[in-house]
Order: C-alpha cells, then sequence, then structure tokens
C-alpha cells in the first residue's frame, strides 16, 4: 500500500455492511421460519418490526425503561403477539391457499401501518438511550456503540436459534412439519402447536430488529415498508425457507448495499436487492442455495 | 332470454354513464365518474391476471404509474401527445410486466406475488429517490390535458372535468368489451384450463408460461395507459401515484366481486370506488377499512361475496383451483 491509500474507508464501510446485514438476517429469518413452517408469507412483518420500534420508544420515552430492559420486554410482548397472532388469525387459514394467506397478512399489514398513521402521525421519533452517540473505536474504525449492541443482540438471536432448531425436541419438531406437514403429524408432532410456536419466534425476532434498531433509525409508521423490502428480495435469493440460505443473503445484501452506497447515488442501492432478485431469479431461480425447505 | 337481459342491462348502464355529466350536479359528482371508469379499467386488469390466470400480481400499481410517469415526462420534455405518451407508457409497463414475470414465474406462483410487490415497492423509493429524472417528491407539474377539435361538436378541451369523464369512460368501455371478448375467447379458456388443472391443461398442449405473460402483459397495457392519461386529470405526477391505495382498492374490489367474475369485479369495483368517498373517510380510514374488509373477506368468504351465490350459479367456476 502506497501512501495516501486509505484503508479506513473500505474498512468502516466493510463493518457497516456486515452490521446492516446480519440485521436484515434477523428480519428475513423471521420471514423465512414462518414460511417454512405454515407456507405463509407474511405481508405484515415489515410492520410487526415497526410495531416493535413503536413500543420500544414509548417504553424508554414514555415509561422511563432502561436500554436492556426494553429490549427484553419488547421481545417478550413480540413473542406473545406473535402466538396470538397465529391463534387469533394464521390458524384459520395456513394450508388453505396462498393467496389467501398473503391477502389476510396484507390486510393486516395496511390495518397496522394506517392506523399507526392515523394514531402517531407521520413525523419520525428518535429514541436516546444513554448509550446514543457513543462509539467503539477499532484503529481508523469507527461504530455507534448502539450498532455493536445491535450487532451482538442479532448474533445472540441466530445462536439461540440454532441451538433451539438443532439440539431441543421442540426445534427437531419445528423442522419435521417443515420437511413434510402429513409425516410430521403421523408421528404424533402436535403441528397446531409446533406452528403457534415457529409464528411466535418469527414475530419475536422481528420486535427484537425493532427494539434494537428503534435508537439507530428514527421510527415512524412506515419503517417497515423498507426493511420487508429488503427481506423478500434476501427471502427470495436465499431459497423459499432456507434459514440458512437466508442468512447468507442477508449479510452478502448488507455489504453490497454498504459498499455500493459508499461510491454511488441512494437511488442504486435502494434497487440493489431487487435487481440481484431479478437476476438470481433469470440465471438461477431455485435460489442461491438450492431448492427446498431447510430449517 | 339471458341474452336479451343482459344487453338491456348493459345500453342501459352505457345510457347512465354516457348522460351522467348532465344530471351529476357539481364537479364533485363528476370526480366521482371518472375515478369509477378509472377503477373499472384497473380492477378489470388485475381480475385479467388473478381472477382468469390465477397470480396475484402487486405490480398494477407499478404498471399505472410508470406509464403516468412516462407520459408525463414524454409530454413535458419532447411535446409527445397525451394519447401517444399514453401509449408509450402501455408498452413500457407490459415490457416490465413481460420481465418481472418471465424471471419469476420460472421459479413459481408465489416467487411471482413477492416479486410483484418489491416491483411496486422499489417504484416507490426510486420515483422519490431519482430526483434528476422525476424531481423526488415535488413531482412533474403542470400537465394539460390537450383540446382537440372534433368534426360536428367543435373544440374540445380535454382539461374540462366533463370532457375528461367522456374520455375516461371510452377507454373503460373499450378495455372492458375488449377483455370481455379476450376471456370468452379459446385464448379465456386456455387461461381458465390453466388454473383449474395445470398438468391437464399443458397435456392438451397449452403452454403455462406463455399465457400466462400473455395475460399480464395485455393486463400492464391497459394499466399502464389508464395512468398515462389519468395523470393529465391530475395535471401533476408525484410519487404518490404508486400509493398502496390504489393496490388494496384494486384487490379489494377483485376479491369482493369474485376473481374470474367479469360482471361481478365490474360491480364491486362501481360500489368500493363510491362507498369510501360517501363516508367521507380520510386516507389513513379508508385504508384501515379496506384493510379490515380485505381480513374479513379472507376470513369468512374468499372466493368473494359471489361465492356465496348458489352454487348452481356457481358451478361454471365450481372447480376454482384453491391453492
Amino acid at each position: 500500500m502506497g501512501p495516501g491509500v486509505d484503508l479506513g474507508l473500505p474498512l468502516q464501510l466493510l463493518i457497516n455492511g456486515l452490521v446492516l446485514g446480519v440485521l436484515y438476517a434477523l428480519i428475513a429469518m423471521g420471514l423465512a421460519l414462518i414460511f417454512g413452517v405454515l407456507e405463509i408469507v407474511n405481508f405484515a412483518h415489515g410492520e410487526l418490526y415497526m410495531l416493535g420500534a413503536v413500543a420500544a420508544y414509548f417504553l424508554t420515552t414514555s415509561l422511563s425503561v432502561g436500554y436492556w430492559g426494553t429490549i427484553a420486554l419488547t421481545t417478550a410482548g413480540a413473542v406473545g403477539l406473535g402466538a396470538l397472532f397465529y391463534e387469533g388469525l394464521l390458524a384459520f387459514i395456513a394450508g388453505r391457499g396462498f393467496e389467501r394467506s398473503i391477502l389476510l397478512t396484507l390486510g393486516v399489514s395496511m390495518v397496522l401501518q394506517n392506523g399507526a398513521l392515523y394514531v402517531l402521525t407521520a413525523t419520525p421519533r428518535m429514541e436516546t438511550t444513554p448509550y446514543s452517540y457513543r462509539s467503539v473505536i477499532l484503529g481508523d474504525v469507527s461504530i455507534p456503540l448502539l450498532r455493536v449492541f445491535a450487532l451482538g443482540l442479532a448474533l445472540l438471536a441466530f445462536a439461540a436459534l440454532y441451538v433451539l432448531l438443532h439440539h431441543t425436541r421442540m426445534g427437531q419438531a419445528i423442522r419435521g412439519v417443515a420437511q413434510n406437514r402429513a409425516a410430521a403429524l403421523m408421528v404424533g408432532i402436535d403441528t397446531h402447536a409446533v406452528s403457534r410456536l415457529a409464528v411466535a419466534i418469527g414475530v419475536g425476532l422481528s420486535g427484537l430488529a425493532g427494539a434494537a434498531l428503534a435508537p439507530v433509525y428514527s421510527v415512524h409508521p412506515t419503517m417497515g415498508v423498507a426493511f420487508v423490502f429488503k427481506a423478500f428480495a434476501i427471502v427470495i435469493i436465499g431459497g423459499l425457507g432456507n434459514l440458512p440460505g437466508c442468512a447468507v443473503a442477508a449479510i452478502l445484501l448488507g455489504l453490497l448495499e454498504s459498499v455500493v452506497g459508499g461510491f454511488f447515488s441512494p437511488t442504486l442501492v435502494d434497487s440493489l436487492g431487487f435487481l440481484a432478485m431479478i437476476m438470481l431469479l433469470l440465471f438461477k431461480p431455485e435460489g442461491l442455495f438450492g431448492r427446498g425447505v431447510r430449517l | 332470454m339471458r341474452a336479451a337481459w343482459r344487453w338491456s342491462a348493459i345500453l342501459g348502464a352505457v345510457g347512465v354513464s354516457a348522460t351522467f355529466p348532465l344530471w351529476a350536479g357539481s364537479p364533485y359528482g363528476l370526480e366521482l365518474g371518472i375515478s369509477v371508469a378509472l377503477f373499472a379499467v384497473l380492477s378489470t386488469g388485475l381480475n385479467l391476471v388473478y381472477g382468469y390466470t390465477g397470480l396475484l400480481s402487486f405490480a398494477q400499481v407499478a404498471y399505472f404509474g410508470i406509464a403516468g410517469y412516462t407520459s408525463a415526462l414524454l409530454w413535458t420534455n419532447f411535446e409527445f401527445p397525451m394519447l401517444a405518451g399514453a401509449l408509450m407508457g402501455g408498452l413500457l409497463a407490459a415490457l416490465l410486466g413481460l420481465l418481472i414475470g418471465y424471471a419469476s414465474l420460472r421459479l413459481s406462483r408465489h416467487a411471482f406475488a413477492i416479486v410483484s410487490l418489491s416491483l411496486a415497492l422499489l417504484c416507490q423509493i426510486v420515483s422519490r429517490d431519482w430526483v434528476s429524472l422525476t424531481r423526488g417528491p415535488m413531482g412533474i407539474p403542470g400537465l394539460s390535458a390537450p383540446t382537440v377539435a372534433f368534426a360536428g361538436i367543435g373544440q374540445v378541451s380535454f382539461d374540462r372535468p366533463a370532457a375528461f369523464y367522456y374520455l375516461m369512460l371510452s377507454y373503460a368501455i373499450l378495455v372492458l368489451a375488449l377483455l370481455y371478448r379476450l376471456v370468452h375467447s379459446r385464448i379465456g379458456r386456455a387461461f381458465l384450463a390453466m388454473k383449474l388443472n395445470q398438468p391437464l391443461a399443458e397435456s392438451q398442449g397449452i403452454d403455462p408460461l406463455g399465457y400466462r405473460l400473455l395475460a399480464i402483459s395485455i393486463s400492464a397495457a391497459v394499466t399502464g395507459i389508464a395512468g398515462g392519461l389519468y395523470v393529465f386529470h391530475l395535471t401533476i405526477v408525484d410519487p404518490s401515484i404508486f400509493d398502496f391505495y390504489y393496490t388494496e382498492a384494486m384487490l379489494i374490489m377483485v376479491i369482493i366481486g369474485g376473481p374470474g367474475s367479469f360482471w361481478g369485479v365490474l360491480a364491486a369495483s362501481l360500489a368500493f370506488s363510491m362507498i369510501p368517498d360517501l363516508l367521507r373517510f380520510s386516507t389513513d380510514l379508508r385504508m384501515i377499512f379496506y384493510g379490515i374488509v380485505l381480513v374479513t373477506a379472507m376470513l369468512a368468504f374468499p372466493r368473494g361475496l359471489g361465492g356465496l351465490l348458489p352454487a348452481r350459479i356457481a358451478v361454471p367456476w365450481r372447480c376454482r383451483a384453491q391453492a
């Protein structure tokens, strides 16, 4: 490296991209988990993420709950909401047609988004925490502390999900139902309970993402749209219902967006996910990591 | 007997809509009339892809808006006439429809739904961010519909709501007649055969991808042309042309009318262009209302109000594919 070549910028972009990608993965994996078990594409996923962020905002601002308390409460609330979402709505349409499930969750998403607009108005709100405006400095690279926490929380959630899916009987049941619902039913797995659990975890992940990102980005009723738009692209790129594929696709997209964003216009950055999705569908329609449901 | 009844109903409807500006009474009434004609085209366009070929498309609003931007930009920058601009917009929309259809349908119908939604969201974002082309949230203002001399009538300025109403109405009647012919032709039967039983249809030599792409591109073209014309009534095109409101309204009309039912969807588009207006809902409340209607419909009567009809009447549609 000759003089004048600055390693700081590329490294900074790389790290920003990694953080972004892991957070995309948090949302996309919830989407993929629900699809894997129920064959339902949850179009309300972005709004559930928004609800998580709104809840975190009010817990911190109005009730003065601390940062970690807010994260824990919001995630727990989201898990409960997910179970309720399944029992109240999804259970009635599971297995009754793909279009029907899309339209139902789309209706839910419109009610939530516009309900939030009606109650909260479109004004963006900023959540401040004791950790805001502090950064971790590593050589030339500085990362805001809240992003480091968000990254850590996401990695922790992945580890927990991995252990749950691969080292517990409950996880075995989830994977069984995702592989073959009828066969799972025949060997005595309670598919209803498994579905409820999968939706609860999926919504819990998006709630966690909302709570972790509320102090990083501004909170407003349409914040879910941009995120879920990326998540859809990731889910297609990674292969529908393929969790590891999704995680890799999410991190790749985050890195790509960050690097491209360093040099090109924001329009191109926002279009990247879509362009990647179209390219992939044209040249490798079964997804980066092959067809089939793998949890 | 039934045919006679149908034709008198059609003639009556045409008569009522043709004389509408004479007794509409107010500019507000005319606005409502234009909106009914617009949504009749949009929802029938969606019905063609969703109702007849079974592809859930969220991209209709993207075709509508892209063609709107195309005709507005061509008019502003190159002085294209309104009609030519709208046709170019329709063409572009059809090409875009072919692209996403070809890319996603080789995977599955599921992928098509997701990709079409992504396209609609992408259009929203790009129209807002690509300021050098679209002027971002400011939009492209000052569009004005042309004044045309007609033999026998004289100069007609389409800036006047009544004249624009007739323009939109003629376009709607043209599209409805064309699509009615289409879905009742060999091609329409192929659409339906594919939707009812794809392997069987394929064994009869029907190529699903080709027919689906045909349906998508026709639907995109008619929806796009409607957008290319409509922006001249709005006089401005800005990112709100891609608003989810249009998507949701179209979906409600097709679903409540009954996917695959030509007259049901037409009746629903009439009802649902008027109900929220008559109830004086604000935009937020209107979207909530539509959302609740959508959720209720999916839980209670997924085949539309038409699906609640006795089986005897619904026989032609009885084996509609569930998945």
